[in-house]
């Protein structure tokens, strides 16, 4: 069972990872799009219907898909101040606790995301705009991709603690 | 149960979870569920968050945060921010406190480049740090001068806090960079005639500082350029693109990351793990603020719905004092909560408040944004949770503790109260900058 | 009973003022104080695309909204919302949401994304846009050619359809695009808001009044909120809102024409206006894009084909 659960940890530490690390090509697309867009619109005279929403669309699934990536860091913004007040053990407690806290609220937030995502998956929302992309569609969709994402690197980061193998990388941007 | 006990509810909750350090997107995303599902019930409470938070992607100008992150990183790792400042140390020649003065300037050029507050502050207290204190520069001073001059990044255009506020405030995001440039180096001038003021009157804190090529005559001297003027071209590109309303803020970021790619390139380090790097370094850095965001938006959605902004407003309309004092407590507010908030969280709980009241006591909510950014400086600085203070420690010499440098900055700290005051009852500091641009 | 209703108006916006001012008093009055409405900010409470689904789940009891931000969710509500160069004044499309089966269209587009839990009281616009201009635009055929900011997708059908090219650029960057040249016209606001941030001193050659956009509203309540109420008082609703749309109709087009009158007699700013026969040209192209983009649903195509009998009924299509 020891096994099980640390094999999931590594695994989902790697698939998160791989995907933060690939939401990189995402970003680094976006760019381009953007600075290709003033391009065509100043050397081509030709401003596009699509560039804008395009790497909004782009952006946006990065910037949510990367949150695997950033809970195995431990990167999400806190405050630790109660650190240096504790002590390591107590410390180590507060630690499982911020981690089930989140885990609760992502799953709860997860519920509430669920029917939005079902209902456009069934009947597509599109932007309305003159590219009429189906980009709200995309959004409700990938955020629940996202929450889905935290949740299990959250476990995988609660199997670390219980193990004693999550490192006590530093918090805060 | 009224409103302001649902109010003190929510600020114990708020307070409770983050001093425990749950993460702060999770803190408002837990706050902002709980009271939805009380007041709601499952169905109504779970819309309602949800449709704000989905609406956060919808936010345009948010995308241009990673963008001017990764040219921020790009600076840093591709040795462009490192040679701007050896260059400034040779062009700069010598006279008492030179190194403190160049080492504002360099933090003012840097801040023209870069949106977000800390990694100007770590490439400062690297490099100028030790530099400094191997002088024998007085170390309260130097270590203020990093803390206090790295953090105009969010002050002077771009700046990340600025978009947020724009977005919070529905305001210009152009005019708001507009503004805030001559507040942004106004209170660079400050530190610089602080320093020299202080070396003036205390010779022994700044001893006289000689390079050889300092030495030579200025048209020698002047080879030394290189490493400016590339800098200087990236940044006249992207506030040019900016301030002459040619491409969006988003746009002109994109533009910004292109060119900080094409520096390095033509100063030989651009290299494809580089450009890997600093991405995978921006996507850890901005993966946490879009979990602020979505948390932030989600509770000031379900706080309005239950009358909270109402209430609030109705707390600061109804202060009897000149309006003018409104806004002076409302920066007190602020700074209160910057001893112990994250600013993304400052500026959703406040500025969705803030800002109808401001408009209605006929302020322009644009000049406002610039307060509330230079409101920003101060928190960066001040204990017991500054931000600016925490990078450096993360880079200073062995030694300096982290109350040294909550002490060397209280000067600095001052100066910004002083700025901030500059511009409250001088909004022209402000405006006249967007009002020639219109 | 108190009506908790988000609004598609900003807080500081004229309409607030207006109907906050003088028409929520007047609805108590009516009801003698059975129904008290609060009105809420856009996007307060709930993003401006989400406010059906909002008052569906009882979030808030009803929206006063701008039907177009719906046009993502069904295409009939960018056909009701919006049809781009189709009416001359608002009182027609009034006329139509009235009299001439718009209500009951409306109510059909609303079903049809929320399952019979929103209630269409009333529909209707209340200005008509003003396209300001930085290179005058005299008539039809001066469209050729012009670069127009018009992010809506049917509006941008049918500036491509009369020659001109579309360009697709958020509403913070108006100012900006129209002073540097980057637009040659821009789908903005009405005339009074034009003036209220200065684009005709970047743009000074307004088309007023305007050739394009005539945003309607809708005015919805919860369906099980609205049938805890009398007839009486559901009359008094309706009547009260249509009321307050006629009333800010006169005081927005009262604003505007003073102000179009003001400028035009002053150097540095020429207001267009149209003549009836390149109106007439616009609106002939524009039907053939409101067809084509009625095959996206057919809900869309009923929706129009209720415009065009109104429309041939009141003349501005020939029988
Ligand atoms: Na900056
Ligand atoms: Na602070």
């Amino acid at each position: 069972m020891k096994r099980l659960l640390t094999r999931y940890a590594d695994t989902m530490s790697h698939i998160s990872v791989f995907i933060g690390h690939s939401c990189s090509i995402l970003f680094f697309a976006c760019i381009a799009i953007s600075a290709l867009e003033v391009v065509m619109r100043y050397g081509f005279d030709r401003p596009t219907v699509w560039s804008t929403e395009l790497a909004m669309t782009l952006c946006a699934t990065a910037w949510v898909l990367s949150v695997g990536y950033v809970t195995e860091r431990t990167r999400h913004i806190s405050i630790t101040m109660l650190e240096i007040l504790v002590s390591p053990k107590v410390w180590r407690l507060f630690r499982l606790f911020q981690q089930l806290i989140a885990f609760a609220a992502i799953f709860v937030l997860t519920l509430a995301l669920w029917k939005p995502a079902l209902k456009v998956i069934g009947r597509t929302e599109y932007s309305g705009t003159a590219f009429n992309s189906p980009q709200p569609t995309i959004f409700k969709v990938i955020i629940v991709v996202g929450c889905i994402l935290y949740l299990a690197q959250l476990i995988a980061n609660i199997i670390r603690w219980t193990q004693e193998t999550q490192e006590d990388m530093p918090s805060g941007n | 149960m009224g409103i302001e006990f649902i109010t003190l509810l929510i600020v114990i909750s708020l307070l409770g979870l983050m001093a425990l350090g749950v993460p702060l997107g999770v803190t408002t995303l837990t706050v902002s569920l709980a009271t939805a599902m009380l007041y709601f019930g499952e169905r109504a409470g779970f819309f309602i968050v949800a449709a704000n938070v989905s609406e956060v992607l919808h936010k345009y100008e948010l995308i241009a945060v990673p963008f001017f992150v990764f040219m921020a990183n790009v600076l840093e790792r591709s040795g462009i921010a490192k040679s701007l400042f050896d260059s400034m140390a040779i062009l700069g020649g010598r006279f008492r406190g030179s190194v403190g003065v160049q080492t504002c300037i360099v933090a003012v050029v840097l801040a023209a480049m870069s949106g977000i507050m800390g990694g100007e502050i770590v490439m400062l207290g690297l490099i100028a740090l030790p530099q400094m204190l191997r002088l024998g520069y007085d170390k309260k001073l130097s270590i203020g001068i990093i803390c206090a001059a790295g953090a105009l990044a969010t002050l002077i255009p771009p700046s990340v806090v600025l978009i947020i506020y724009g977005l919070a405030a529905q305001v210009s995001i152009t005019k708001l960079f507009a503004a805030s440039a001559v507040p942004g180096f106004m209170l660079a001038s400050l530190y610089i005639t602080y320093i020299l003021v202080r070396v003036r009157m205390n010779p022994s804190m700044a001893p006289i500082y000689d390079i050889p090529e300092t030495g030579l005559p200025l048209f020698q001297r002047l080879k030394y350029m290189k490493g400016v003027i590339l800098p200087a071209i990236l940044i006249g590109t992207v506030l040019g693109v900016i301030y002459s309303g040619v491409a969006t803020v988003t746009e002109a970021a994109a533009i910004g990351a292109v060119g900080a790619l094409i520096v390095a390139a033509i100063q030989g380090e651009l290299r494809w793990t580089m450009a890997r790097d600093a991405m995978r370094q921006t996507v850890l850095t901005v993966g946490s603020i879009i979990w602020l965001v979505l948390g932030a938006v989600s509770l000031i959605g379900i706080y309005n719905r239950i009358g909270g902004g109402e209430f609030l407003r109705g707390l600061l309309t109804g202060l009897d004092v000149p309006p003018l004092m409104v806004i002076v407590v409302m920066m007190l507010i602020i700074m209160l909560l910057g001893t112990f908030l994250e600013w993304i969280a400052i500026i959703f709980i406040t500025v969705p408040i803030f800002a109808p009241v401001v408009i209605n006591l006929g302020f322009d909510p644009i000049w406002f944004g610039v307060l509330f950014a230079m409101n920003i400086q101060i928190y960066y600085l001040s204990p017991p949770f500054g931000p600016a203070c925490f990078f450096l420690k993360s880079v200073a010499p062995k030694g300096i503790e982290l109350q040294d440098i909550f002490l060397a900055v209280l000067p600095f700290i001052a100066l910004q109260v002083l700025g901030l005051f500059l511009v409250l009852f001088f909004p022209q500091l402000a405006l006249w900058l967007p009002a020639m641009l219109d | 009973e108190t009506f908790n209703i988000q609004t598609s108006f900003n807080a500081g916006d004229f309409s607030t003022q207006y109907l906050t001012e003088t028409w929520l008093p007047k609805i108590s009055e009516m009801t003698q104080g059975r129904v008290e409405i609060i009105f809420t900010p856009n996007g307060s409470v709930v993003p401006a695309r989400e406010t059906p689904e909002a008052v569906a789940a009882g979030v808030l009891d009803g929206d006063f909204t701008s039907v177009n931000y719906f046009a993502g969710l069904e295409p009939a509500f960018a056909i009701m919302g919006d049809l781009i160069s189709g009416y001359d004044t608002p009182q027609q499309m009034l006329g139509f949401c009235r009299d001439g089966g718009g209500e009951a269209m409306m109510q059909r587009a609303a079903d049809e994304i929320t399952g019979g839990e929103v209630h269409v009281v009333a529909c209707g616009p209340y200005s008509r846009e003003s396209l300001p201009a930085r290179t005058p635009i005299r008539t039809f055929e001066d469209l050729e050619g012009m670069k127009i900011r018009s992010p809506e997708g049917l509006a941008a059908a049918v500036f491509q359809a009369a020659g001109a090219s579309p360009v697709s650029i958020p509403f913070s960057e108006v100012f900006g695009a129209l002073e540097k040249g980057i637009v040659d016209a821009a789908d903005a606001s009405a005339y009074v808001n034009n003036d209220r941030t200065g684009l005709h001193d970047v743009a000074p050659y307004p088309l007023y009044p305007g050739i394009h956009s005539m945003p309607s509203m809708q005015f919805t309540v919860n369906t099980e909120k609205w049938d805890t109420l009398s007839a009486d008082d559901q009359v008094a609703l309706k009547t009260w809102w249509y009321d307050a749309m006629t009333a800010m109709t006169e005081e927005v087009s009262k604003l505007d024409a003073e102000l179009a009158a003001r400028d035009d007699a002053a150097d540095g700013i020429e207001v267009i206006n149209w003549a009836q026969e390149d109106r007439d040209k616009l609106r002939v192209v524009a039907r053939s894009q409101w067809e084509a983009y009625a095959t996206k649903s057919a809900l869309a195509k009923e929706a129009l084909d209720a415009h065009i009998a109104y429309m041939t009924q009141i003349g501005l299509f020939e029988k």
